[in-house]
């Protein structure tokens, strides 16, 4: 009795271990009625299932959609988990292509859609240089999400600027007398020697539009790879590289950025801005707008001449070398453990592919019209005062944006904006991107990935990123900066060096 | 009823065998004796195979490349590339001597320092006094490292923190506290000690209040003084519990904090900061380097059990008592 009751014990334990550590079982035969979707969200709260955009998009797709908003801020982090998890959403935001994300392409864990893509009306990119990008050596994982190509500015205190009887600057010699005057001249002009030129924060990664990134790319040294002598090399082996830092460094020692750059909180950027501080801030340029929004509130008849801006500068050569971003931030992926057959792949597809349509479009980016915005000459003006039903679908959109690609264009109504000032704003920023345009460097390694970068890039990049911020904050010298640029290369910077140009080289033929 | 017939076959063979069947027999015995006993122990032990030991086959990822969409039974074994790797790294030396001197400051100022608080706090006559002395300094521990951090970074702020006016002040220097490579491990240990230092103090009062009065009393006919006293009579009587948590501290030691210590982090003081844990997150959640980040965990545990044991075993030597 004892003995079978002690079998019968263990067969419980075991069976009980069995169940709680096997790894979730086979998931659900896809019918794909519903189709899950992994996505950030950088609002406050995600949206609910059951809001107003949630509803008219399942409307318009014909499938229940099943979102796992997802914090911006540890996405990456939760992506990674997911993937390893047996609850694979169909659908999934890839912000870029990290480490995490190229070695589950390779072997093997996203649809390959290079020749997929094609069949679809709204899927079929009418910019392929960015779908290029966007692939990992050719091959498109992903339905790339379209972004500005140029997105680099400097702003400025305008009522500053006029004040010491300035003009705006066109290159970055102008970005240093600016910045000086700022600095020396008491451009608020309350006798005290309070203010200083430029506002850099805590952000140190290369390649990662960073202020530093711009004025490199400004001075010439490419973006992330440039060419010299026939090879690729990277943007930190130029001469111009070391020519932008020193420029930046002489401006950090006399005082004209601020001294806490190295530590500064990068959400408290606006703030000197606004408390009249620091009075330049190098960034994309929608930033201007959140700084003459902050103006607006703290004093609404008063914060038109607040807020100027320019975009990419002419480096010392004379030339403008504009920085471009690789138009696109991260892509749609596929999985395969969740999609399973070639007919659950067009499934998917033709969802993206409506979820791509212009309606679609207009819901996910300007919300429902009547509800909460109306269209007035092409332009989408949002519903004042604004219903609670307008609002919550105001809010929802911020982060349904999250899904939109866009790869055949805009195709919703640009917002327009509140007053006519914010909208000539508006309008001055789209023509000063469509002109810099024209003159972007492109990173010619975009669509490249090389093993040894996808296996320690990121530590090797820390290396010339540290030495970068010591450098400009003095704990070491011009030496300390080419060593680390050294022990880039002998760390396994060389072989990085050696697949990107074997790439680039396969790519030209 | 079962048990006479299992003594009765026993006893057969202990002609045979005397030894072994012995103690098989004294096995099974003490089991149906005590088996309310061990069905009581049943959860705890199913606790620990399911959501201790389960996973930890999980490590054996530690030796292959690991892929997610291939699942851990599925990626290839690459034997122990995985530590060459992390030995024959430029970080490694760096890493191992942030993390040690990390370790060995927390340990050498953080853990006196809680057994002088409690001795002081256990020297306070004044009832009302002690209670909220006590309440206040355990205060800190229930505050998460982020508002530690962001507590910091307004004391130190560049120019206007009153503590950095006052430490720049003090020394005659004007350096940037939050950013300053020398300052970053001082910066660190002054949290740990404002953090946990009153929470620490919790364990040494309790042992404290069982240190026996009339060796206190005899003393003081005797003409001892306060010193006297606390060196003779009260740290000779928490003497084990000093033991146990030194310990347990030492186990706890390569733990250097994650969050406190991410969160202090910047590219000027990177070169000090960078610990285990941090280069754990770094590599592994970061750029998706799991095996990798498994191996270089693995190592920590390895070398957190190696000091417990070591800990253990000297503590064992000098004074015949140890955590076990």
């Amino acid at each position: 009795m004892i003995r079978r009751k002690h079998t019968l014990a263990a067969a419980v334990v075991v069976s009980a271990a069995l169940a709680l550590t096997a790894c979730g079982g086979e998931a659900p035969a896809s019918d794909l009625s519903s189709v899950k979707i992994m996505a950030p969200f950088l609002e406050a709260q995600p949206p609910t299932a059951d809001g107003a955009v949630q509803k008219k998009l399942e409307e318009l797709t014909g499938k229940d959609v099943n979102i796992t908003w997802t914090p911006n801020a540890s996405y990456e982090d939760k992506m990674n988990i997911t993937l390893a998890s047996s609850d694979i959403p169909h659908v999934l935001v890839v912000q870029g292509k990290t480490p995490g994300f190229v070695k589950n392409a390779e072997a093997g864990a996203f649809w390959d859609l290079t020749d997929k893509l094609k069949d679809y009306p709204n899927l079929k990119t009418t910019f392929p240089e960015v779908q290029q990008n966007a692939s990992v050596n050719g091959k498109v994982y992903g339905v790339y999400r379209g972004r500005n190509p140029i997105r680099a500015a400097v702003m400025f205190r305008q009522d500053w600027l006029d004040k010491l009887g300035l003009k705006a600057p066109e290159t970055t010699e102008d970005l240093y007398k600016v910045a000086k005057a700022f600095t020396e001249q008491d451009p608020d002009g309350n006798g005290q020697n309070d203010t200083y030129g430029i506002t850099i924060p805590k952000w140190g990664g290369l390649g990662t539009n960073s202020p530093y990134d711009l004025v490199e790319t400004w001075y010439g040294a490419g973006n992330r790879w440039a060419e010299r002598d026939g090879k690729l090399v990277p943007s930190f082996e130029t001469d111009e590289f070391l020519e932008a830092n020193r420029f930046i460094k002489k401006m950090v020692d006399e005082k004209l950025i601020n001294p806490d750059f190295a530590t500064f909180d990068s959400t408290k950027w606006n703030e000197p801005f606004f408390n009249g501080k620091g009075g330049i801030i190098i960034d994309v340029d929608s930033r201007a707008s959140v700084l003459i929004n902050l103006f607006k509130q703290a004093n609404p008849n008063d914060f038109q001449n607040k807020v100027g801006f320019v975009g990419s500068l002419k480096g010392p050569d004379g030339e403008l070398h504009a920085h471009p971003t690789d138009g696109y931030s991260g892509f749609l992926a596929i999985p395969k453990s969740s999609v399973k057959t070639e007919a659950d792949l067009k499934n998917v597809l033709t969802f993206l592919d409506k979820l791509n349509s212009k309606e679609a479009a207009v819901l996910i980016n300007n919300g429902i019209e009547g509800v909460n915005f109306n269209v007035v000459d092409g332009l989408a003006a949002t519903i004042k005062p604004e219903t609670p039903e307008g609002k919550a679908v105001n809010t929802d959109i911020k982060s349904f944006a999250q899904l939109g690609t866009n790869v055949t264009g805009n195709n919703f109504y640009p917002v327009k904006q509140a007053s006519e000032y914010e909208q000539k704003v508006f309008d001055d920023r789209v023509a000063v991107m469509a002109k810099d345009l024209k003159s972007a460097v492109y990173n010619p390694a975009a669509a490249f990935v090389s093993p040894t970068y996808v296996a320690k890039g990121a530590q090797l990049d820390n290396i010339v990123a540290d030495a970068r911020i010591k450098y400009l904050a003095g704990q070491t010298d011009e030496q300390g900066l080419k060593d680390a640029i050294k022990l880039w290369n002998t760390s396994g910077g060389d072989k990085v060096k050696e697949e990107i140009n074997k790439l680039w080289q396969d790519n030209k033929k | 009823m079962t048990a006479p017939v299992v003594e009765a076959k026993a006893s057969e063979r202990v002609a045979a065998k005397p030894p072994a069947p012995r103690r098989r027999r004294g096995f099974a015995v003490h089991f149906a004796h005590y088996k309310w006993l061990y069905l009581l122990l049943l959860p705890g032990v199913l606790y620990f195979a399911v959501f201790r030991y389960g996973p930890m086959y999980g490590v054996s990822i530690a030796f292959k490349d690991y892929v997610p969409f291939l699942g851990v039974n599925g990626s290839p074994w690459v034997g122990v590339t995985n530590f060459t790797d992390f030995f024959a790294n430029p970080d490694f030396p760096q890493l191992l001597g942030n993390t040690l001197i990390l370790a060995f400051l927390n340990l050498g100022i953080a853990f006196p320092l809680t057994i002088i608080l409690a001795l002081l706090l256990n020297e306070v006559r004044l009832s009302v006094l002690k209670r909220t002395v006590q309440t206040l300094v355990y205060i800190p521990h229930f505050l998460s490292w982020t508002i530690v951090a962001s507590l910091s970074f307004l004391l130190f702020a560049l120019d206007i923190g009153p503590l950095f006016q006052f430490v720049n002040g003090l020394f005659g220097t004007n350096v940037d506290i939050l950013s300053d490579p020398n300052w970053f491990r001082p910066l660190i240990v002054l949290q740990e000690i404002w953090k946990n230092t009153g929470w620490g103090t919790i364990i040494f009062l309790a042992a404290l209040a069982t240190v026996d009065q009339d060796q206190y009393e005899a003393a003081i006919i005797d003409g001892a003084g306060r010193f006297r006293r606390v060196w003779h009579i009260t740290l000779p009587g928490i003497r084990s519990t000093i033991i146990v948590m030194l310990i347990l501290a030492i186990g706890q030691m390569l733990n250097t904090g994650f969050e406190q210590i991410y969160l202090m982090t910047n590219a000027l003081n990177r070169s000090v900061a960078d610990v285990f844990d941090t280069y754990v997150y770094f590599v592994g959640i970061t750029q998706g380097a799991y095996s990798y980040s498994t191996a270089v965990g693995l190592f920590k545990s390895l070398v957190g059990i190696v000091l417990i044991f070591g800990t253990n075993w000297l503590s064992k030597r000098f004074n015949q008592s140890g955590l076990f």
